[in-house]
């Protein structure tokens, strides 16, 4: 079995019962790790608690922070005070100054685009900037709006990321066990929506793992810098 | 023509019949890629118990993905929240059933 993972998982922590449907699911959907997605108030006991329930059904979780930042210097403030708290750092894009400055910043792991706006999509000159990876919250998005709006932004998205080779990273956006869906699922949306058959089943698994991996191996005690880590003599 | 089959659970807090999860399926389907696409893809519910909520279903294997969107699009039936979530994919029904047991 695959190393699959989601890591746009929201589960209200205020309900138990709902966490645990959707661990189990999430479980049976064959996952690996997901990215709990919680809000950056949440007391330290809540979100161990949250943790707790899925790792108990034997998921590997990370934890992750949406920021939906209004301004440039918003989102350099957020980051800096964010940034080393969390596995997962996504941006919420709500503005073409937004967009343009999380494409540029190395802090920021993934950027996505709020299904609902029609004046800020994922274009070529996004592409062109990014440095982490255009994440698709493909059930959230399409089962949220009626209109086939979502469908089109998300083709556009697809057709501009495959041609400039962009890290795309494909998630749920799950709020609620109702929306869980496997691996196969999430990257048969992607290939109805014009990503290619390979390119889909990496976006569900090797994209996002290295993301983790990445960020797991910077928040380690022994990271300095890029290159540069304290390794210990061992003893002979 | 090849087929793949694909184990299916049913999450809905109410009981459904093999009819109600076809109409489901064949109207997500139909919704999604009309009834050319529909008639392409040859949807059917090869079984479905009811009590475990498990159902294998089968399809053009060419069509896979499209089957696979069409599944994951399924949100409400007769205004009752309802998902399906594919567990398993294979080419022969007893690799599909496998998981289900």
């Amino acid at each position: 079995m695959g190393n699959y993972l989601d890591l746009h998982v929201i589960p209200r922590p205020e309900d138990k019962q709902s966490c645990e449907r959707m661990a189990d699911l999430l479980s049976e959907a064959h996952y690996r790790t997901v990215g709990l997605t919680v809000a950056t108030g949440l007391l330290n006991e809540r979100i161990k608690a949250v943790r707790r329930i899925f790792e108990d059904r034997g998921l590997d979780t990370v934890l992750r922070v949406d920021l939906k930042p209004g301004s440039r210097t918003e989102l350099l403030r957020l980051l800096r005070r964010f940034r080393s708290l969390y596995d997962i750092v996504a941006v919420g894009c709500l503005n073409q100054q937004v967009a343009t400055v999380s494409c540029r910043d190395s802090r920021v792991d993934m950027i996505f685009f709020n299904g609902a706006s029609r004046n800020l999509r994922f274009s070529h000159t996004f592409a062109r900037l990014l440095r982490g990876a255009i994440e698709l919250n493909l059930v959230s998005d399409l089962i949220s709006r009626d209109d086939g709006w979502a469908f089109v932004r998300l083709r556009k998205a697809i057709s501009v990321a495959s041609e400039h080779h962009a890290k795309v990273v494909l998630s749920s956006g799950a709020r609620s066990f109702e929306m869980v869906r496997s691996p196969f699922q999430i990257s048969a949306l992607a290939i109805t929506l014009g990503l290619g058959a390979e390119d889909s089943i990496r976006a569900v698994s090797s994209t996002p793992s290295s993301i983790v991996a990445a960020n797991r191996m910077k928040r380690a005690s022994e990271y300095v810098e890029e290159g540069v880590k304290i390794v210990v003599p061992s003893r002979r | 023509m090849a087929k793949r089959y694909i184990l299916v659970k049913v999450v809905c807090d109410r009981k459904l019949t093999n009819e109600q999860l076809n109409e489901a399926l064949n109207n997500s389907a139909k919704r999604y890629f009309g009834e050319l696409g529909l008639s392409r893809i040859d949807l059917r519910i090869i079984r479905f118990d009811a009590e475990s909520s498990m159902a294998i279903i089968s399809c053009e294997r060419n069509a896979t993905p499209e089957v696979g969107a069409a599944i994951s699009l399924i949100t409400t039936y007769a205004e009752v929240p309802m998902s399906l979530l594919a567990l398993r994919v294979s080419g022969t029904v007893k690799g599909a059933a496998k998981r289900g047991k």
